[in-house]
């Protein structure tokens, strides 16, 4: 009876958690940009959403982007390498 | 407008349902599934603040955090199926609780 | 676009596989670690001309706007940057013998290389969103790595741990990020200090501090989020797990540092104490688990998780000299932890064992291997000649300075007790030799020799004469300080 003990256990803190998160959101209100430096870079809504967003990310982000397609190749090279063919031709050492 | 505090509940909630996933969970699967939870409750929370510094504007700088986010995290579930593939062959069950061999 | 040594290391990235395959024509797939570590030593070259730009305190920095995303370059990143890619040389190098068994060889040079690369990434990031990218960069390679050898269970079941447990902790800091965000509207790290220099004591504040903390310290191994690292580390390939103990560990403290003196440095006085609290309970747990191993591997990684509380207390202290101290002990842990990995796992490669009684005698037929994990052991306990002892000492000084004088003691009393476990290894190794298996065993192949002498060289160097690293390291920490405004 070990896995209902964790999974009653785990259901309990959970729920005692969200209801302490509850109490924590309703007594202190969130400072919504409070300490804002500027706001000059925001959209209109009734704007074409699509084509400002692009025309940001690639003027301001493009470092992220280009750090991001990184990230996607060396996750093909990992996946690759762990799923790779393996001749038993010696044994390994250590 | 919704007041901030009711998208604030649901983004934590979110986030402690997600990890109720990870704690409880004996499928290695769902495992992963709680874990794009958790990071989907702080995409969630990167939206709702984007749309709340003035009515009727939305702030694309946290729109680009969110995309990018989106790419990184599925290539971590990526890497993380491919192990658990590797776990099955090894221990012939999807269950977490037999990967225990290692202790101390 | 890039840094120059992040665009090189990033050509490597790409052009290692290539090069692999053009090898594996000829079946000398190993030699792939040439070419990776002949790339690392470029990349080194080319940080050599960043580091003359900024070491006079300037930053250099190509950022337009608050919310361009940039890289911010000051020497504090410099410094890490030059730790992370000399370790990683000396691993490639290390690794092109210790692995030449292992098939996928060529895939382990390109991970190698793209870990060394995020972590170059991290040290060099202006925004806390292209930290959090590289972070993940660096993140994904080494969950591959630590589970490069698939075909036994032990690498995949620790792989599997390590990844549930840092992909969670990457989650959390996601979500602090956000309410950070959400309280500023920006995530420069420049934009940030000057914008909450004020702010004192928020509620909103304290709990995204609190979820960056347990996102930045599931991968420092602050405990009690540190249950992944002994699993990782002794289950890894012995070249990963010197880089996982030596470097991997202190990208979290560095952007823990970066973070917290950044956003958080006006109310400071709170989160000292209470990082003050971690750091005792992360060296005492770390040293008293040591104790109880008999894995050396192990054995090593506890005692880096008691090294990470030492590097805590010049974060909880947070004057000058304690960020001395901690960017000194991170260049020493490096040092340190990195030629033990390294002997260790020579020995693991003549001998085949992991277990420390069963290579028992091992030092007699592998003498100049056991004096240079001799001078390791006795550098990381804190004796006097070696690098060890200056950077507790600056630690130690700075605590007493600070009114923590109850850190400095903690220290002392730690690095007495780390010398019981330290010192039955050096003990283990010199037995006579007991069994008829250690009877055949050589001397280490001359090239996993090599990295070994030149970092035991530069743990006796800046043992006997510390000024340089500890001027570089003082103007490190003035960097990090003076961020705020």
């Amino acid at each position: 009876m070990t896995i209902d003990r964790i999974g009653t256990a785990g259901l309990v803190a959970s729920l005692f958690l969200i209801a302490v998160l509850g109490v924590f959101i309703a007594q202190n209100s969130f400072p919504a940009f409070l300490y804002a430096p500027s706001d000059e870079r925001l959209v209109s809504v009734t704007q074409s959403i699509g084509t400002a967003e692009s025309n940001f990310m690639w003027t301001y982000r493009s470092t992220d982007l280009i750090a991001q397609a990184f990230v996607l190749f060396v996750a093909a090279a990992g996946c690759l390498a762990i799923l790779r063919i393996e001749e038993n031709k010696k044994s390994e050492a250590g | 407008m919704i007041p901030l505090s009711y998208y604030l509940t649901f983004a934590f909630t979110l986030f402690i349902i997600g990890f109720y996933c990870l704690v409880t969970k004996r499928n290695m699967i769902r495992l992963i599934l709680g874990i794009e939870l958790m990071v989907n409750a702080a995409n969630f929370s990167f939206i709702v603040f984007s749309s709340y510094w003035h009515a009727g504007f939305i702030d694309p700088l946290a729109h680009s955090f969110v995309i990018i986010s989106t790419a990184l995290v599925g290539s971590v579930t990526a890497v993380a199926l491919t192990i658990v593939v590797y776990a099955y062959r090894h221990y012939g069950t999807l269950d977490v609780r037999k990967l225990k061999r290692l202790r101390g | 676009m890039f840094p120059l040594p992040l665009e090189i290391l990033f050509i490597f990235v790409v052009t290692t596989p290539f090069v692999g395959w053009l090898l594996a024509k000829k079946n000398r797939q190993s030699l792939c670690g040439i070419y990776a570590a002949s790339g690392l030593l470029i990349s080194g070259i080319a940080l050599y001309g960043l580091f003359s730009q900024v070491l006079d305190g300037n930053v250099v920095s190509d950022q337009q706007t608050s919310f361009a995303a940039g890289f911010r370059i000051d020497m504090l990143g410099v410094f890490m940057a030059t730790i992370f890619i000399g370790l990683g040389l000396l691993v490639a190098v290390y690794s092109i013998k210790y692995m030449e068994n292992d098939t996928g060889t060529m895939l382990f040079y390109t991970l190698l290389t793209a870990m060394i690369g995020g972590m170059v990434g991290v040290a060099f990031a202006g925004d806390l969103f292209t930290l959090y990218v590289f972070w993940e960069l660096m993140s994904i390679s080494s969950y591959v790595l630590v589970a490069f050898r698939k075909t036994e269970w032990e690498p995949i079941e620790a792989g599997m741990k390590y990844l549930i447990m840092s992909a969670a902790g990457s989650a959390t800091l996601f979500l602090g990020m956000s309410f950070l965000y959400g309280i500023t509207g920006t995530l420069n790290f420049q934009s940030l200090a000057s914008a909450l220099a004020t702010a004192g004591q928020n509620a909103w504040l304290s709990m995204s501090f609190l979820l960056i903390l347990i996102g930045f310290g599931v991968k420092a191994s602050i405990v009690p989020l540190h249950t992944w690292l002994p699993d990782a580390h002794s289950a890894a390939p012995t070249p990963i797990s010197a880089m996982l103990s030596g470097v991997v560990i202190e990208t979290g403290l560095y952007a823990l540092a970066r973070t917290f003196f950044s956003a958080f440095a006006s109310f400071q006085v709170q989160w000292s104490l209470v990082l003050a609290v971690l750091s005792i309970v992360t060296m005492t747990l770390g040293n008293i688990t040591a104790l109880l191993q008999k894995d050396i591997k192990r054995l090593l990684a506890y005692s880096s998780i008691a090294q990470v509380g030492y590097m805590l207390v010049g974060l909880a202290v947070g004057t000058q000299l304690g960020l001395t101290g901690t960017t000194l002990h991170i260049l020493n842990h490096a040092l340190m932890k990195g030629t033990a990995f390294l002997c260790a796992g020579a020995i693991i490669y003549r001998t085949g064992t992991r277990q420390l009684d069963d290579m028992a005698g091992a030092g007699r037929k592998m003498p100049l291997t056991a004096i240079l994990f001799g001078i390791s052991l006795f550098a990381l306990t804190g004796m006097p000649p070696l690098n060890g002892f200056v950077s507790e000492l600056t630690l130690f000084t700075s605590a007493v300075e600070a009114n923590m004088a109850w850190l400095g003691i903690a220290i002392i009393l730690n690095s007495i007790l780390s010398a019981a476990y330290y010192l039955q290894v050096i003990r283990v190794l010199a037995k006579p030799a007991s069994s008829e298996k250690l009877e055949k065993i050589k001397e280490t192949p001359i090239i996993m020799l090599l990295p070994i002498c030149i970092m035991a060289i530069l743990i006796i160097l800046l043992g006997i004469y510390p000024d340089p690293v500890l001027d570089l390291a003082r103007r490190a920490a003035q960097s990090l300080l003076s961020m705020g405004g």
